[in-house]
Formats: C-alpha cells, sequence, structure tokens
C-alpha cells in the first residue's frame, strides 16, 4: 500500500515515538523520526516529509518557535502538535502559528492518522 | 444539540433569487470548490467539537471515573475545534466575522480560570487512612482503595483497617531517587517485539526500584501509620499490601489483575514490599501496554494500600449474579478455609453456595469441593446459613451501591466478622438489568437466527464490530479499535486488546482464565469456549456477540445494543466532579437557539456551545449568500426529476452531479446526481409509498407536496411558494436537506468522508400541528425510533435534534434512509397521535419498515 504520506515524528520521548514510528511503516505509510528540532530541521530541509508531527516540548528548542520556523519557509507543509501537557493557551497559540491541529497524547494511532491524511489532503487543495 | 430554526435558511434562500449579475459556471464551480474546501473543514471541527462536549455530559451523567487530565484534555481539544470554526468561517466569509475573536477569548479566559483551580483537599498527602478514602478520591488512591474506602465508609461495610501510600509517596519515592530519568534511558530503544529484551529491561527496571532507599520522612510516616494499627492483643501485626494504580486511562480503567499484592508482610518487611509493588507498574505487559497506547509511564501512579490482615477462619468470593447468568436470581458464593486468595488462585478445593437475592437469603443450591478434592467424606460446609444470608444481602447491597454487580473477596474472621477485601464490577451490568427487566431471552422476538451459540458466557454484556483473528503478536499491533477479538485460546498476552475490543469470542477456555477477569473488568463482552469461532466466523465481517446469552449474530442488531441504561455516578460532590461542572457552565448552554433573532449575533455568543452553533449557522448560510455576492443565478438550483419534474430543488457545491451533466440545463436527472448522503435519504423517501389515503405513485407522492405548497391554507406558515421549496445542497459526499414538508420543518446534513473524523448526520426536526399535544407525541415517537438507531437525540418543546458522528459511511447510510423514511411518513402520523392504539400500530409498521433498510445490503457505492 503506498499512501503518499512522508510523515516527519520529531518528539523526544523515544520509546513513544520508535513505536508509533514502526506502526506507521507496518501501515504502509512511510515514516521517519528526530529526537530534536534539529535533526527534525535536517530532514525537513532535504523536502522528504510532506507531513510532519511536532512534539511541543523539545530539548534543543522551543516547539512554537521551530513552528513558526517551518511555516515561514515551508508555508504549506502542515504540521500537526501533538503533547502530552494539554493546555488550551498553547492549543490557541499552536493554531495562530499555523498548526492544521493541536492532539493530546494518549492519541490512538487511527485517529492520528485521519488528523494527518486530512491535514495533508488540505495542503494538497490550497496548492491547487 | 442544535436546534436550528428552519426558517432563517428559507429567508436566505429566497434572498437568493433576487440578484442577476451572473458569473460562469466554471468560474462559479471553481469559486464554489474553494469555498467548498473552508466549509468541509469547518464541518469537521464542528463535528469534533460536538462530539467532545457529548462526551463530557455523558461522564457527567454516570458512570466513569474521571480526573482533572480528562477535564484538561477535553477543554483544550474543545476550544482548538471552535477556534478552527471560526478561522474557517472567516476565510469562508473573507474575514466578516472578525468580531467572534472577542467573545471566544472570554469564554476560553473563563474555562481557563475554572481548570487552574486544581482540586484541593487531599492533594499533596502522602498516606491516607482507610477512614477517609472514598470513591471520589481515585485521582488520589486509585480505583482499588477507593472502592474499598466507599465500602467503608459510605456503606458502612466492615473492612480491614489500614491506610493508603497515595500517587504522592509513589512521586516522593521516585523523585528522592531520580529513578525517572534512568528508568526512561532504559526503556528507550526497546523493542517491545523482542520478548527477551523486553522481560530483561522490565526485570532490571524492577529490581532498580526495589533496591533505591524510601526517604526517610516517608519511610517514618509509613511505619507510624502502620504502628497506629497495633493493638495490644496480637503477637505481631500482618498487613496485606495491594496495588491500585491511577492514571492509565481516562476512564480510570486498572489494567487488572497486572499488578501484584503480597500477603502476610511482618513490620519488618512493610517498606520493601511497598517499594516492589510500586516496581510492578514496571511489570513487561504493563509497559507494553502503556508504550502501544502512548501514556507516559511516569503520568501512572501507583497507589498502594496497606490493610490489616485478617485472621481469617473462611474466605472466597462472592458474586452478586452469577458471572455465567446475568438473569440469576441468586448469588454465587465460593469459600474455603483460610485466607481468600486460596479461592481466588484456584489453589484450595472450594465450595460453591447459591443463595437468594431476597430476604431471608436462603441457600437454594450447594455444591461440595468434592468433585476436586479426591476422596473427600461429606462434611459440615464451612459457611452457615446465617453467614451465607449475611454475605448474601451484602452482595446485594454493594450491586445496588455501585449500580453493577460485584465481583467481591471477602473474610469471615476467627471471631465470626465479616470482612470485604475488594469489591469490583463483574461485567457490563447494564445490559444486565435491561435484559432481566425486559425478559429478553426468554422470548428472544424479532432476534435473527445466530451465526454461532453456545460456549460460555466470560463477560457479560453486548458489543458489536468486525471480526479480527488474532493469531500472533503482528496481529496483535494490527487490531483496529472497535473489533471483535476471535482467537483460538484466551492467553493472558491479549489483554492489552482488551480496551480496543468490542468483544470476544475464544475457541477455548473458561470463565476463571485472567483474559476472562480483564475483559469483566474492562467490561467487555466475553464468549468462551465456542467451537469452530475461527473457522466460521469471517474476519472483517461485521457481527454482533450477545456474551450474556452465548449468541454471535451476523450484522449490528439494534434491538440488543440498544439496551444500556447508565450507571450511577460515584464522583458526584468530588472536587474534580464540581470542577467539570463549573467548566461546563461555559460549555454546553446553548443561549442562540433562533438564527432569526436579531439577538444571533458574534456578541451575544456567551459559550462554546453558542459559538459552535453560531458558525455552523453562518457557514451554512454563507454557501448560499456566496451566490448572492458572486452573481449566482438561479440556474444554480435545479429542479428535480424524476420521471416528471418534483418539487424538489437540487444545488450542486461540489462533483454532487455527474460529469456529463449540463450545467446550463434548469433541470437534474435523479440518474445525474452521484450524491451518496443525497441518493440514500431519497432511497428512504420513496422506498415505501405514502400509505395515508389514497396510496400513490412516486409521481402522485411529489403531486401532494405540489399540492400542499401550493396552497397556503394548509400551512400559515408558508409565505410563498418559493420559500416553500424544499432543497437538497449538494456534494459528492455531502448533503444538506432542509424540508417544509405542509406542517413541518425538516433538515438532514450529512458528511460521509474519507475518514470516519469527518462522517456525521445531522437532524432537526419541528412539528407545525395544530394541537401542542399531538405535536409532542410525534416528537416523542421520532425520538424513541431514533434513539433505537442509535442517534444521540434532544429534545426543546416541539423542536427535536438527533446526531451521530464518527461512524462507518455504510452504517450512516442506513441512518439517512431512516430519516428520508421518516420525513415523509411521519407528515400524516400527527393526525392519529390523539389514539393510543392507532399510535402502537404506526410505530409497529415504521419499525417494521426501517427494519428493511438495515437488511438490504444494495447501498451507493461509496468514494473511495
Amino acid at each position: 500500500m503506498n499512501t503518499g504520506l512522508n510523515i516527519l515524528l520529531i518528539d523526544d520521548e523515544f520509546d513513544f515515538v520508535e513505536t508509533t514510528c514502526k506502526r506507521l511503516i507496518r501501515r504502509g505509510y512511510s515514516a521517519r523520526t528526530a529526537l530534536t528540532c534539529a535533526e527534525g530541521l535536517t530532514i525537513i530541509e532535504s523536502g522528504w516529509p510532506n507531513i510532519v508531527v511536532l512534539d511541543v516540548m523539545l530539548p534543543d528548542r522551543d516547539g512554537m518557535d521551530f513552528l513558526r520556523e517551518i511555516k515561514g519557509k515551508w508555508p504549506s507543509l502542515p504540521v500537526i502538535l501533538l503533547t502530552g501537557h494539554a493546555s488550551m493557551q498553547a492549543g490557541l497559540h499552536g493554531l495562530d502559528c499555523g498548526a492544521s491541529d493541536y492532539c493530546l497524547k494518549p492519541i490512538d494511532l487511527e485517529t492520528l492518522v485521519e488528523k494527518m491524511a486530512i491535514a495533508h489532503r488540505e495542503s494538497c487543495q490550497q496548492g491547487a | 444539540m442544535q436546534d436550528h430554526s428552519m426558517s432563517s435558511l428559507f429567508d436566505r434562500l429566497t434572498s437568493l433569487f433576487r440578484s442577476k449579475p451572473r458569473l460562469k459556471p466554471a468560474e462559479l464551480q471553481a469559486a464554489f470548490r474553494s469555498h467548498y474546501k473552508e466549509f468541509r473543514s469547518l464541518l469537521t471541527a464542528n463535528n469534533n467539537a460536538l462530539e467532545l462536549m457529548a462526551e463530557m455530559e455523558q461522564v457527567l451523567s454516570g458512570g466513569h471515573s474521571f480526573g482533572m487530565a480528562f477535564i484538561r484534555g477535553n477543554c483544550t481539544a474543545l476550544s482548538v475545534n471552535v477556534y478552527k470554526m471560526i478561522q474557517h468561517l472567516n476565510r469562508l466569509a473573507d474575514g466578516r466575522y472578525a468580531e467572534l475573536g472577542q467573545p471566544f477569548r472570554d469564554v476560553t479566559r473563563q474555562l481557563e480560570q475554572v481548570i487552574a483551580n486544581r482540586p484541593v483537599t487531599t492533594e499533596g498527602i502522602a498516606i491516607l487512612p482507610m477512614a477517609e478514602v472514598d470513591a471520589r478520591m481515585v485521582d488520589q488512591v486509585g480505583e482499588k482503595m477507593a472502592n474499598l474506602g466507599e465500602v467503608r465508609n459510605r456503606l458502612g461495610l466492615r473492612t480491614p483497617d489500614g491506610f493508603v501510600m497515595t500517587a504522592v509517596a509513589a512521586q516522593n519515592f521516585m523523585e528522592a531517587n531520580d529513578l525517572q530519568v534512568e528508568i526512561i534511558r532504559r526503556l528507550k530503544g526497546l523493542d517491545l517485539d523482542n520478548l527477551e529484551d523486553l522481560y530483561t529491561v522490565s526485570a532490571g527496571i524492577q529490581a532498580l526500584i526495589a533496591n533505591a532507599p524510601l526517604p526517610k520522612e516517608l519511610e517514618g510516616a509509613i511505619l507510624a501509620h502502620h504502628q497506629q494499627l497495633v493493638t495490644d492483643t496480637e503477637s505481631e501485626l500482618l498487613v496485606a499490601l495491594r496495588s491500585s494504580a491511577i492514571g492509565e486511562d481516562s476512564s480510570n480503567v486498572s489494567f487488572a489483575g497486572q499488578y501484584r499484592t503480597q500477603l502476610n508482610v511482618s513490620r519488618e518487611f512493610v517498606c520493601q514490599a511497598y517499594k516492589e509493588i510500586v516496581a510492578g507498574k514496571y511489570k513487561s505487559q504493563a509497559i507494553v501496554y502503556r508504550q502501544q497506547r502512548g501514556f507516559r509511564h511516569q503520568d501512572v501512579h501507583m497507589c498502594v494500600g496497606c490493610l490489616r490482615m485478617v485472621d481469617a477462619a473462611v474466605s472466597g468470593v462472592l458474586y452478586s449474579r452469577a458471572p455465567d447468568d446475568p438473569r440469576s436470581r441468586f448469588v454465587m458464593i465460593q469459600a474455603a478455609p483460610g485466607l481468600a486468595s486460596h479461592v481466588v488462585d484456584g489453589s484450595a478445593a472450594t465450595e460453591q453456595f447459591m443463595v437468594s437475592r431476597t430476604a431471608p437469603y436462603g441457600i437454594l443450591d450447594f455444591q461440595s469441593g468434592a468433585g476436586q478434592a479426591d476422596g473427600a467424606v461429606d462434611s459440615v460446609p464451612t459457611l452457615t446459613s446465617v453467614q451465607a444470608a449475611e454475605l448474601a444481602e451484602v452482595g446485594v447491597r454493594l450491586e445496588e451501591h455501585f449500580g453493577t454487580p460485584q465481583d467481591v473477596e471477602w473474610s469471615i474472621d476467627q471471631a465470626g466478622l465479616l470482612y470485604i477485601l475488594q469489591s469490583r464490577p463483574l461485567g457490563r451490568p447494564a445490559v444486565v438489568e435491561s435484559l432481566l427487566s425486559g425478559g429478553h431471552g426468554s422470548k428472544e422476538d424479532g432476534l435473527p437466527p445466530p451465526l454461532l451459540a453456545g460456549g460460555v458466557c466470560a463477560s457479560r454484556g453486548v458489543g458489536c464490530g468486525p471480526v479480527f483473528t488474532v493469531r500472533s503478536s503482528l496481529d496483535l499491533l494490527r487490531f483496529p479499535k472497535g473489533a471483535v477479538l476471535v482467537v483460538e485460546t484466551p492467553y493472558p498476552d491479549w489483554a492489552s486488546l482488551l480496551d480496543r475490543a468490542s468483544a470476544v469470542i475464544s475457541e477455548t477456555g473458561q470463565m476463571a482464565a485472567h483474559l476472562a477477569t480483564v475483559a469483566r473488568e474492562f467490561g467487555i463482552p466475553a464468549i468462551f469456549g465456542m467451537n469452530q469461532a475461527l473457522t466460521s466466523l469471517d474476519n472483517h465481517s461485521l457481527v454482533t456477540v450477545d456474551a450474556t446469552a452465548g449468541r454471535v449474530y451476523g450484522g449490528r442488531v439494534e434491538s440488543l445494543l440498544a439496551l444500556a441504561p447508565p450507571r450511577p455516578n460515584l464522583m458526584v460532590g468530588s472536587p474534580v466532579y464540581k470542577i467539570l461542572v463549573a467548566a461546563m457552565e461555559h460549555i454546553t448552554p446553548l443561549n442562540l437557539t433562533d438564527p432569526a433573532s436579531p439577538f444571533f449575533r458574534p456578541d451575544s455568543c456567551q459559550t462554546l456551545h453558542d459559538l459552535t452553533r453560531f458558525c455552523h449557522e453562518k457557514a451554512v448560510v454563507e454557501m448560499f449568500k456566496f451566490g448572492e455576492r458572486y452573481g449566482f443565478d438561479d440556474k444554480a438550483a435545479k429542479q428535480l426529476v424524476v420521471d416528471a419534474p418534483s418539487q424538489w430543488w437540487v444545488i450542486d457545491l461540489d462533483n454532487g452531479f455527474r460529469s456529463d451533466f449540463d450545467p446550463e440545463s434548469r433541470y437534474v436527472d435523479l440518474g445525474h446526481i452521484v450524491s451518496v448522503p443525497m441518493l440514500a435519504i431519497w432511497q428512504g423517501m420513496t422506498a415505501f409509498p405514502w400509505a395515508g389515503p389514497p396510496p400513490v405513485s412516486l409521481r402522485g407522492f411529489g403531486s401532494i407536496i405540489f399540492q400542499s405548497t401550493r396552497n397556503p391554507g394548509l400551512d400559515p406558515g408558508v409565505r410563498s411558494a418559493m420559500a416553500a421549496k424544499n432543497y437538497f445542497l449538494i456534494s459528492k459526499n455531502f448533503c444538506n436537506l432542509s424540508v417544509r414538508l405542509g406542517y413541518h420543518f425538516a433538515l438532514v446534513e450529512a458528511n460521509l468522508g474519507e475518514f470516519l473524523t469527518e462522517n456525521y448526520v445531522n437532524f432537526q426536526f419541528k412539528g407545525g400541528a395544530a394541537d401542542e399535544n399531538r405535536r409532542l407525541l410525534r416528537i416523542r415517537l421520532i425520538c424513541d425510533i431514533l434513539t433505537e438507531f442509535g442517534f444521540r437525540v434532544e429534545q426543546k418543546a416541539d423542536a427535536m435534534t438527533a446526531r451521530i458522528e464518527k461512524k462507518p459511511g455504510s452504517f450512516l447510510l442506513e441512518r439517512l434512509k431512516i430519516l428520508g423514511y421518516l420525513i415523509i411518513h411521519t407528515r400524516q402520523i400527527d393526525m392519529i397521535m390523539g389514539d393510543e392504539g392507532m399510535i402502537a400500530q404506526y410505530r409497529q409498521k415504521i419499525m417494521t419498515d426501517l427494519q428493511t433498510f438495515l437488511e438490504k445490503p444494495e447501498t451507493p457505492e461509496m468514494e473511495e
């Protein structure tokens, strides 16, 4: 199955991000992981991903700040924020900064997959 | 949830046809498409928001325990979705709703203040005596201990004295040794599929925790509380340490049986035993369970109860109803001399008592343990009839208090005093109660022949979902949420799937298997020992599992699934509950009910529900007004042709017509329509002829509508022929139908997208018959019918809203046919609503007709 989604997961929770990545690959998605913003940026610059799932709290940099950079340089690349700490302020701020969605852990893989597919579809239509 | 006034939509519609400047059809279509994209995104956010609100209301009304994480998470997700709706509406309307920003900021600020009020009470306390614990303290002591405290302090039953080392204690312990960092390091890179690796890491972490020293303060506090349990008379105080985990699920379903209990612990080992139980959090199955569901290990807290050991003369397990027969009129008691654990782990030959559930609680049946213990001579039963009666009475009381049959561990000490050691739900009680009261099972009328029958009921209840066979751990990872788990053997390994499964069927196994216990704890219906389940059930086929009756049916059997009244809410009055109530004041009340009102405007929005309501209404209106602004000509609304021109009009938003349709045509043939939801509604509308006299053909059906709209005398509400037009606003996957049929308004809106997240059906109905009483009776009848078919229904006076979201397309198409049918066929019935007999007769006819929609396989093809 080729789903057409190249998913980049940026999250410093290694176990979670690795498990999720593996499960996505098993379902036929292309997925890669980055544990820091710097690593993530390198992969984005390579042009590989067409969707990014970004943790808000990362060791090397503020996730929101990184989100703004991504949306500044690659406005049509959809970014979904995924965090373990629910915050209304952060959620709304994230949308203002251009995030496609703001989701909370724990999240079902099905739900995440749907949210990614929808965000991806919307970004494609924007370009059309 | 919503209460559309249909009239405003019609006012908007009439205004559509006034302006005349034109846009070419192709340009119009392109512009429409980009607007439609925003519209669709708005509908998806609306769908999410309404679902979240419903979930929060449901939690308030009973059944589940919940913590602050649930409230915080849902409020955040809700405000994010409402904010998205506002953003999409503004894009749809070129920024003309910027004023929504202010009320939104006001509501979310208030909401945030409510959530910031953390519950005070016992937070920060490391140790709580059992005398102070009840069900409201789930967030501090875990579900197991909270329930035991409830038994002791609110029911007044005897439980062992003791105390709980709370979540705070566990956190203090972990933090003092900085254990979390090291644990996370060790878990990094762990391959869950490599079992050897998993066990090694798990054992290492457990040893790490068990060998770390307790903080001096905590150790001192534990020993001080322990000292208070000591009495003068006994030589040595022995305690039991029991795990009680929290934070593993938003609904706090504990991961049953996975954690440890230690019995007969003496003072010198209390602290060590405590650490070992805390370490049990990292048992391999628990690690896998959390990791798969995205729980952070550090958010799960292991609370531990320290309870005085009962010097037991006789102990056992009590089921307030027989586990394999929820209709049982007796309490089932298993008893053996000594400790309860001997009965639980099956190491003692137990006796079984069936005791009546009503006073004087007589013993109905008795089986000695002789069947197991070879050659045992008939001896005196371990329980006297007085003791059996006391136990039965307690079992019934526990069931009544918790609102669900209970699985109770008990001991009777040397002095003859009864102690409750643990009480937890036995199965899915709601179903049981309905089955009992409804007399289902004895009659079984209306049920289709089962695909399979037999086996033993391992956990009661009814579940429905697609069959998913699991044979290996690879299947385990692919298991879809809501599927029916079908296995050959009930291995404990499958336990981690249970909160995702809607039912379990195993070819082998007994009700005492570990998987059965977990199924009961999770409330998942389960049938074990069902022969040929693997060979007779096709993977992915939809089945309904009635574990209570030991039957599996093909498809979805609503009459079985509908039997689920709510459970009582034990959270009422707790600090967390109060916070949710306060938060809901800013969320659910709906102040904007009438779009025609001058107060239907941004600055009137006081709650998140108001904001969703406003955004949704305006978005639909914008899709119409779009035409007005860009020179939408009256050709955009095509008159539907079925044999002859009908009184139905169709506006295509996006790919709702076949590509060879001529956009210049004033008419559209039914064959040119490819809108999946519209075709389903139409099928429902036309499947049965209008039954009132005289019986009419499809063409005649149109003429009846035509006549009623032509004669304003029939309906004082009709202002003009134009306003009475009935519109389908469609795309390939979307349909919004506004109907005014003589005496009532109805609105059906549905989206059947590629993803469950986008799917919904929304139905609104406002009755307009002369006599209020009959009007209400009709509304109630419609509410009843829709509830039976799985809709969430709300009724206010003579207006109702029914909604279903996030269900598969095939399920929603059936519902659309039902709505199409009801729109047409409820016209006649308000006339006869005075007559009870006629109501029953019509109800019967309607239900019979509607059943055919569920069975007919011919549904329009869904878009891939």
